[in-house]
């Protein structure tokens, strides 16, 4: 378990946490790569230089599954499948880059940025704008239709703030604070477009259970969950008055 | 402004908190720290933070950051700017002044466990060929010197077994006098963890902490024992284990001596521990007892966290030997998963028990007295060494009352607001005619100093940190110093100004004489941390070249371990109808000890004043609600706090901490100490809780005690 943490690197992100199993040889991109069973198809891409988008994934969490970018290619099976809740298998194929895949990328990327500040896409530097960059998707088709842009910040916290018109509830937040921390604060609450993340009992987060630990601020990908410190003269919203 | 700025320069260091030592990425803009991002690969946090390393850095340039060094003739004088060297010159005229009219044993100095390995083996250097003594103490005086003299008496190492992570692979996880959510949070996160997949969990605490039950961690035993019956608790638990035999027969023949053991296991297995009998002293259920016993000892891999709550005791001492003793009993060390684990409370706690800060050690736990030892230290520094062993910290203090010790070089330290039984500690520190003081801020201390010499934050230095687990890792400097120095620079100084010549250009050469002169640090060099991340002491170039993760794995350091006796001896601070309940104390999460770095921080959102915790029963019997001011009075002095009902404490016992200044909480702790060490007895005092009329009559106390 332990020399799985001590496999971080503090300059990769292998999507999914490392693994000590047996070694494992696969190719990606007809590249040969060796990693430990247990390793999902993403780290494998990712020791393979050839890291695939993602968003709810981060080495430091258990996979999740939930944000539909970073789908690949396997010789011999149907659909899809998530590279991160894929394990690796002996001799599997993947192909991580194909028109198909960069049509589903793009679809799932709209999607995002439909409910999501166009006025913050140019200019940031998050995880969710280094996919944007790979995925060469900075804009969507779709009018304005229900969203959450104009949802309360949460400026409780001293040292962060929540923009929930940011999120995309990929859940890394709760999980963070699950996982790492073993505090059990975040939740989801509500069901599809309606869930939201919340603290405690939908409560602000300086009010809650929440113990300011930051777990979630470094797990978010969008920089819902940030830090007031990065802000000149207080946060506000670009198309704010 | 909606898109966060993106930090420009982001430099990897350690956090200057707690004994976790977590390592994080220090981003700056314009060379000023924005940012705190956890480290994945720091080895003792894997890129986790908490609310003090991760965000309470603001301190470092805060307003109240002294800049410029002051001097004053008397405490009543205000201070006057000077550059550095009227400061340094002065300092030293002072200090020989004194000298030459009461004695070279009349001054002394006192390291920091805030600062780096290489600025404290400096200080105590600085006393040994400075000042000509061995008046040269540390803050782990007041809070683990106890698991130095304990672990070494009976493990023969004093300090932490294991490495954190080897909680990962524990079955059976002992936490007793320890509250690591709170003190020591990424290290929490990390038995919780281990607890959420399945290992149990015991807890001896006489509260009912975080680590007792939160959030799906549950102990599966607590043993909320009565203040001060840490030892009868312990020696009971081995009566269990030795009364059922579940001890490690083979294990306790191959490592230790067995007529050792048959001793100890005739003390402990007398009825006097039987837990029929402790059960009710204690205030347990004796079925509790015998089932973390037997929990404990069946492991497989069974280890022990503790923390001040076992050392703090005038039984500090006893209590880390009953741990040894168990460990050694059912064989849980030399393993992972297994162990016997100080938590420790500062940064840098741990280096500063291993480099030499002590009044009769040198570095690596050495004698003073002996002489080869001593005569090693005398080749390479070119002088000689007085061979008498110095005074104590709490000497110092003793010394000074009685006339005798006139002068202080502290550094980083706030002793009148740390140390028990302040009224005590201010009358010393008023009777001293040089009080020269090295911090950040103007403390509590610097109310007494004469000489004020603005030092650095560990963003503003290089060298580095020993951490809980022996782990020594590197602290960088981030931004320039802001009054000028580092704090090594202002010793050196000082050093040369005592009229002792030396010249180091970087830290890295301070750790290589460290090497040179501490067996446990022999293969050390900045290089060789560098290269590795971090690296764990023992480290030698022959046996361990990477340092040393888990320790005893074949031998302990004497060959065999030994089994010290542990008879219960109750403390001489006793309840009585005058002061009927038991005074614990103790850190939350958002603070950090007294508070001069988080005090000035956001973290005021979550903790903005002391408040003592009562029971329900208690409150009601003495007419207090939730949030009254109550007055609280021991024998050796009194304060206010606001209270608060809890259910974390039990009938009996109160709680507070010690993170502000105003509240005074040290002006009621005794002036008791272990056995062996003078560790204080902060966790144990004898208390009334009164509650306060009005507002007025609270202020009116504190006036009077004031003007006292």
């Amino acid at each position: 378990m332990w020399s799985e943490l001590r496999a971080l690197r503090d300059e990769i992100d292998y999507g999914t946490p490392p693994r000590d199993g047996a070694p494992v040889t696969l190719t990606i991109d007809g590249v040969a790569v060796t990693v430990p069973a247990g390793s999902s198809v993403m780290l494998a891409a990712a020791e393979a230089r050839r890291a695939v988008p993602k968003l709810c994934a981060t080495d430091m969490l258990e996979a999740f599954g939930s944000c539909r970018v970073c789908l690949v290619e396997i010789e011999g099976r149907r659909g899809y499948p998530a590279s991160c809740t894929t394990p690796v298998e002996p001799g599997m194929a993947v192909r991580t880059r194909s028109d198909r895949l960069q049509a589903l990328r793009a679809g799932v990327m709209e999607l995002y940025l439909s409910d999501f500040p166009a006025a913050d896409i140019p200019g940031g530097w998050s995880e969710l704008h280094e996919v944007i960059q790979a995925t060469g998707v900075a804009q969507h088709p779709y009018g304005r239709g229900e969203n959450h842009l104009d949802a309360p910040v949460d400026e409780s916290n001293p040292y962060f703030l929540f923009d929930p018109a940011k999120c995309i509830v990929c859940s890394r937040c709760v999980r963070a604070c699950e996982e790492v921390q073993g505090t059990f604060a975040l939740t989801i609450e509500g069901r599809g477009f309606a869930s939201k993340v919340a603290a405690s009992q939908g409560q602000p987060f300086l009010d809650s259970e929440c113990v300011s630990c930051g777990a979630c601020v470094q797990a978010c990908p969008t920089q819902s969950l940030v830090e007031k410190s990065l802000f000149v003269g207080g946060y506000r919203r670009a198309d704010s008055p | 402004m909606p898109i966060p700025r993106k930090p420009e320069r982001s430099v990897v260091t350690t956090c200057a908190y707690c004994g976790v030592g977590c390592g994080f990425r220090a981003e700056t803009i314009g060379g000023r720290v924005v940012r705190m991002v956890p480290w994945k690969e720091g080895k003792a946090n894997h890129g986790h933070g908490c609310v003090k390393g991760r965000f309470a850095f603001d301190y470092y340039d805060h307003p109240d950051r002294v800049k410029v060094p002051m001097i004053r003739g008397s405490i009543e004088e205000p201070w006057r700017e000077v550059g550095w060297d009227e400061a340094i010159a002065h300092a030293a005229t002072e200090l020989k002044r004194i000298q030459g009219t009461y004695g070279r044993g009349s001054v002394g100095a006192v390291s920091s466990s805030r600062c780096t390995n290489e600025e404290i083996f400096l200080m105590q250097k600085f006393a040994r060929v400075g000042l000509r003594n061995n008046n040269i103490d540390n803050c782990s005086r007041i809070c683990h010197s106890p698991t130095q003299f304990g672990l070494q008496a009976t493990l023969g190492a004093g300090a932490a077994s294991q490495h954190f992570d080897s909680i990962l692979q524990a079955d059976v996880i002992l936490v007793v006098g320890a509250n690591p959510t709170e003190g020591h949070p990424v290290f929490g996160s990390m038995l919780k963890r281990r607890v959420r997949e399945g290992a149990k969990l015991l807890v001896i605490d006489p509260r009912r902490t975080e680590t007792v039950e939160s959030a799906h961690c549950l102990a599966d035993v607590h043993l909320a024992l009565r203040p001060g019956t840490n030892v009868l608790v312990l020696d009971s638990l081995a009566h269990v284990i030795v009364t059922e035999r579940l001890h490690d027969e083979s294990f306790i023949r191959e490592r230790c001596h067995w007529n050792e053991f048959e001793q100890w296991a005739a003390l402990v297995g007398h009825a006097r521990y039987s837990p029929d009998v402790v059960g009710p002293e204690a205030g347990l259920d004796p079925e509790h007892i015998r089932r973390a016993a037997r929990l404990y000892a069946a492991g497989p891999r069974s280890t022990i966290y503790y923390g001040l709550g076992v050392t703090e005791h005038s039984q500090g001492s006893t209590g880390v030997m009953c741990l040894g003793n168990l460990a050694l009993a059912c064989g849980h060390l030399g393993r992972e998963g297994v162990g016997v684990n100080p938590l420790r409370g500062q940064g840098n706690v741990q280096g500063g028990s291993c480099l030499g800060s002590w009044p009769h050690m040198l570095t690596g736990y050495r004698f003073v007295t002996d002489d080869a030892v001593r005569g090693s230290f005398e080749r390479d520094w070119g002088i000689e060494l007085d061979p008498e062993p110095g005074l104590r910290l709490p000497n110092m203090f003793d010394a000074a009352l009685a006339g005798t010790f006139k002068a202080m070089y502290i550094q980083g330290e706030d002793p009148v607001q740390s140390d028990p039984n302040q009224n005590h500690v201010v009358a010393a520190m008023r009777s001293m005619e040089c009080v020269i003081l090295q911090d950040l801020f103007l403390t509590e201390t610097a109310k007494f100093a004469h000489v004020f010499l603005p030092g650095s934050s560990a963003l503003e230095k290089n060298g580095t940190f020993t951490n809980a687990e022996r782990r020594v890792s590197m602290v960088r400097k981030v931004c320039e110093p802001l009054a000028g120095l580092e704090d090594w620079q202002i010793t050196v100084r000082l050093m040369n100004a005592m009229g002792y010549p030396v010249h180091y250009d970087h830290p890295s050469q301070i750790l290589d004489e460290i090497a040179r002169l501490s067996p446990a640090y022999e293969g050390m060099s900045f290089e060789l941390i560098e290269r590795n991340g971090s690296v764990q002491w023992p480290c030698n170039r022959k046996d361990a070249p990477d340092g040393t993760e888990v320790l005893h794995t074949r031998s302990f350091p004497r060959g065999r371990a030994n089994f010290m006796l542990t008879a219960y001896v109750p403390t001489q601070e006793r309840t009585s109808d005058r002061y009927p309940l038991l005074l614990t104390t103790g850190r939350i999460l958002s603070q950090y000890n007294v508070g001069t770095q988080t005090r000035r921080t956001g973290n005021l959102a979550w903790y903005a004043e002391d408040v003592l915790d009562i029971h329900e029963a208690d409150a009601r019997q003495r007419g207090i609600v939730d949030g009254d001011w109550v007055s609280i009075a021991s024998r050796y002095g009194s304060t206010r706090l606001r209270a608060r009902i809890s259910e974390r404490v039990s009938q009996g016992t109160v709680y507070t901490t010690f993170h502000f200044a105003q509240s005074k909480a040290n002006a009621i702790t005794s002036d008791l100490s272990d056995w062996a060490t003078n560790c204080p007895e902060y966790k144990v005092t004898a208390v009334e809780v009164v509650r306060m009329q009005a507002r007025q009559a609270a202020d009116r106390a504190v006036a009077a005690e004031v003007s006292a």
